[in-house]
C-alpha cells in the first residue's frame, strides 16, 4: 500500500493530525536534505514534502525562492533527487514522501517518474496545474505514486468538487491568497471551506501556507487532518545553513507537533 | 475584433497543443472571471466604440503604412512598406493592449493596476492608461532591464506609476513576470494584471492578440488602398510576440501572404547565446502557458542573452508556437551584430530610428529580399521608435554621451 495513504489513514484511526513539513532538495546540499529529514523524522513529522528546484517557482514567497537558489547553485535535478531519497530510504523505509514542483518539470522528467524506482515516492504535488486536470494527460503517470491537489480560498464551488475527487493523495487547503510564506490566515474562511472539500472529497484534507506559530497550527489541526508547514523551517535552514546546527528545527517541530495533538 | 476561421483557442484556451492555464490555484477564479468579462464585452458595441475612440484620440490611430523609398531602392528588388507603430502615443505598438486592457480592468472594478516590463514600452504604455483613469499602478522589471533601459524608468515615475526593481533570477523580463504573478495571486481580489505581450495563462494571449490586431486589420485595406493587393510577407519581430501576433491574425487564412517572425539570435542561435525559442527550444511550461521554451539539460529554464530587453525572453506565446507547427508562420532569428547594423542603415536610410526589438524585423530584409522581384510588397511592423535604445547603442558604439 502507498506510505501516505497508509500513515493518513492510521492517524485518522487513532484521531490524530497529520504534521508535513517542507525543505528544498539540496539546500543547502543533498546530505544536509537527507539529515535533514531524518531529523524532520525524529522530531514527529509524518510525512515529507520535498521541494523541487526551479528557476521559476511563481507561488513561492522570498523566504523559499532564496532556497530554490541555492539548490540550483549545486544543480540539483529530478535525477539527484532521487538518488538523494535512495540515501534516506537506506536508514527510513516507511516516511511518506512527497515531491512537490512545477509542471515544466516533471513533464521534462517523465520517464523518471514512470519508473519511479523502488516506489521510493509516494506522492506528488504540481503547484501549477489545475486540479481538475488529469497528470496523465501531460505524461505524468506512475503506478505507485498518488496525486495531491490544491483548493484556494478564491476555488468556486463547483471546481472545489471536481478537483476534491480528483485527488488520490489528499487534497492541500491553500489557506491564503498569497505566495508561500505570507500571513494573513482567516479562521472562519477556512474553516467554512475545508467543511465543504470535506464534502466531496475521499482522502483527508490537509492545510498548508502562512503557518508559522504554534498557535497558527493548532487553529488549523482543528479544522483540517493536519497541517503542512513549509516556510518557517526553510528559514531555519537558511539561517543556520554554515554552522549546520539544526537543533532550533527540531525544537521547532516538536513544539508544533505538541500544539496539534 | 473579428473573430478568424481558426477560431482559436478552444474552450480551454489550448491552440493545438500549446497556451492553457497553468497556474497556482488562487489565480484560477481570477482568469475565469477575466475571460467571462472579456467575452461578455468583446462584440459589445459600446465597448468596441470606447476601444477604437481611445485608439484615435489617444493613441493616433490609424498608423500609416508608409513607403520605404530608400530602403526599397537599397535592396533593389520588391516594395517595402512600414507599418508606424513607432507613431503611436508613447512609441510602441504595446499601447493598443493596455488602452483595451484598462477597460476591462475599469469594468471589473479593479483599484490596482500590475504590469511587468523588459524594454519598459510596455511599463510606459501601461503607466499611461492608469493615469489617464487616476488607478494606482506598480510596474515590476528586472533589475538587468532597470539599468539599460533607464529613460523608460523615468518616463513610468514620470506618469505617477511605481517601479518595482527585481533582482531575482536574470533580473530580467521573465522574473519581472514572475514577480507580477506573485503579486497578483497576494492582491488578487482588488488587482488587475495587465499583462503585456501574448504569452501567459488563457485568456492573456487571446485579448492580447485581439486588442492588437487592430494593426492586421488596417493592414489590410491600407494594402488595398496603396498596392491594390494583399502583402507577399509580413515581417516582425517575436518577443513575446505581440506586435507579430497582432500583425499576422488577422491574415491567418489569407495562404498568399507569408507570415515570418524574427526572433533574437543574440550571439548567433548555434552559441546558445540567444532568446529564440521557436528556433532553439522545446515544449515546457512557463508563466502558465505550455509553449516552446528554453530550457537545459535538466528541465530548467535558460537564461536568455539579447541586446534587445524587450526580446530578451525564454518563452514565446503559446499561438505562435502552433503557428510554427503548423508551418503557417516562418520563425527565423537574426543576431545582436545583424539587428544593430540594421539600426543604423534604417536611422540613416529612412530618418526614422527604430527599436532594437524591431531592428531584428528590419535585419532579416537581407534575406528575405533576396527572394522577390520588384512586383513584391513586404511589409515591416515597426513596432517601436528608439529613443530608449540610445544609450545602449552609444555605449557599443563606444561613445559617450
Ligand atoms: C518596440 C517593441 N517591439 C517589440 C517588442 C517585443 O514584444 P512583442 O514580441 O510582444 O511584440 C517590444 C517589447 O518590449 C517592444 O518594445
Amino acid at each position: 500500500m502507498n506510505r501516505l495513504t497508509e500513515t493518513l489513514a492510521n492517524l485518522k484511526q487513532q484521531n490524530k493530525k497529520a504534521l508535513v513539513a517542507y525543505l528544498v532538495a539540496g539546500d543547502p546540499d543533498i546530505q544536509t536534505t537527507v539529515d535533514l529529514m531524518h531529523l524532520f523524522v525524529e522530531a514527529g513529522v509524518d510525512a515529507i514534502e520535498i521541494g523541487v528546484p526551479f528557476t521559476d517557482p511563481i507561488a513561492e514567497g522570498p523566504i523559499i525562492q532564496r532556497a530554490h537558489d541555492r539548490a540550483l547553485k549545486n544543480n540539483i535535478s529530478l535525477k539527484d533527487i532521487y538518488s538523494m531519497v535512495e540515501i534516506f530510504r537506506n536508514k527510513d523505509s516507511t516516511t511518506p514522501l512527497i515531491l512537490m514542483g512545477y509542471l515544466n518539470t516533471f513533464m521534462f522528467h517523465k520517464k523518471i517518474i514512470e519508473e519511479n524506482k523502488n516506489s521510493a515516492i509516494d506522492s506528488i504535488l504540481v503547484v501549477d496545474i489545475p486540479g481538475e486536470l488529469n497528470l496523465n494527460d501531460y505524461g505524468i503517470k506512475s503506478s505507485s505514486i498518488n496525486t495531491i491537489s490544491l483548493i484556494s480560498p478564491t476555488t468556486k464551488q463547483d471546481r472545489i468538487e471536481s478537483i476534491a475527487k480528483n485527488s488520490s493523495g489528499f487534497v492541500y487547503y491553500v489557506t491564503l491568497r498569497g505566495v508561500t510564506g505570507a500571513s494573513n490566515l482567516d479562521s472562519n474562511e477556512i474553516s467554512n471551506n475545508v467543511n465543504e472539500i470535506k464534502k466531496h472529497a475521499s482522502v483527508p484534507t490537509l492545510a498548508g501556507f502562512g503557518i508559522k506559530s504554534a498557535s497558527d497550527a493548532s487553529l488549523l489541526s482543528k479544522h483540517s487532518d493536519g497541517i503542512i508547514i513549509g516556510s518557517s523551517i526553510v528559514q531555519m535552514i537558511e539561517q543556520n545553513s554554515v554552522t549546520k546546527e539544526f537543533d532550533r528545527i527540531r525544537k521547532y517541530i516538536t513544539e508544533i507537533k505538541q500544539a496539534i495533538s | 475584433m473579428k473573430t478568424n476561421k481558426q477560431n482559436l483557442p478552444d474552450k480551454n484556451g489550448f491552440y493545438g497543443e500549446f497556451g492553457g492555464k497553468f497556474v497556482p490555484e488562487t489565480l484560477m477564479y481570477a482568469l475565469e472571471q477575466l475571460e467571462t468579462t472579456y467575452k461578455k464585452l468583446k462584440d459589445n458595441n459600446e465597448f468596441k466604440e470606447k476601444f477604437y475612440s481611445d485608439l484615435s484620440e489617444f493613441v493616433g490611430r490609424p498608423s500609416p503604412l508608409y513607403f520605404a523609398e530608400r530602403l526599397t531602392k537599397h535592396y533593389g528588388t520588391g516594395s517595402i512598406w512600414l507599418k508606424r507603430e513607432d507613431l503611436n502615443h508613447t512609441g510602441a505598438h504595446k499601447i493598443n493592449n493596455t488602452i483595451g486592457q484598462i477597460l476591462l480592468a475599469k469594468y471589473m472594478g479593479k483599484k490596482r493596476i500590475i504590469a511587468e516590463t523588459g524594454a519598459g514600452q510596455h511599463g510606459v504604455a501601461t503607466a499611461a492608461v492608469a493615469a489617464r483613469l487616476g488607478l494606482e499602478c506598480h510596474i515590476y522589471m528586472g533589475s538587468e532591464d532597470v539599468e539599460r533601459q533607464s529613460l523608460n524608468v523615468y518616463r513610468i515615475k514620470l506618469l505617477g506609476a511605481h517601479v518595482h526593481a527585481v533582482n531575482s533570477g536574470s533580473a530580467t523580463l521573465k522574473d519581472a513576470l514572475n514577480e507580477a504573478l506573485r503579486d497578483w495571486v497576494t492582491n488578487v481580489d482588488d488587482t488587475y494584471y495587465i499583462i503585456g505581450s501574448v504569452t501567459g495563462p488563457h485568456p492573456y494571449p487571446m485579448i492580447v492578440r485581439d486588442f492588437n490586431s487592430v494593426v492586421g486589420e488596417e493592414l489590410i485595406s491600407q494594402s488595398k488602398k496603396l498596392f491594390n493587393a494583399m502583402p507577399d510577407a509580413i515581417v516582425a519581430c517575436v518577443g513575446g510576440g505581440s506586435n507579430a501576433m497582432g500583425a499576422f491574425y488577422p491574415f491567418i487564412s489569407m495562404n498568399e501572404t507569408r507570415l515570418i517572425g524574427v526572433e533574437a539570435g543574440g550571439e548567433g542561435v548555434e552559441t546558445g547565446e540567444h532568446a529564440a525559442p521557436l528556433n532553439d527550444g522545446i515544449p515546457g511550461v512557463l508563466h502558465g502557458a505550455l509553449s516552446y521554451l528554453m530550457q537545459d539539460e535538466k528541465g530548467q529554464v535558460k537564461e536568455t542573452k539579447s541586446v534587445s530587453a524587450g526580446l530578451d525572453y525564454p518563452g514565446v506565446g503559446p499561438e505562435h508556437s502552433w503557428l510554427k507547427d503548423s508551418g503557417r508562420a516562418e520563425y527565423v532569428a537574426v543576431s545582436d551584430d545583424e539587428a544593430l547594423r540594421a539600426f543604423h542603415e534604417v536611422s540613416e536610410l529612412e530618418g526614422i530610428i527604430p527599436a532594437l526589438e524591431t531592428a531584428h524585423a528590419f535585419a532579416y530584409l537581407d534575406i528575405l529580399m533576396k527572394e522577390y522581384d520588384s512586383s513584391a510588397n513586404i511589409i515591416v511592423n515597426l513596432s517601436g521608435r528608439g529613443d530608449k535604445d540610445i544609450n545602449t547603442v552609444a555605449e557599443i558604439d563606444g561613445i559617450k554621451l
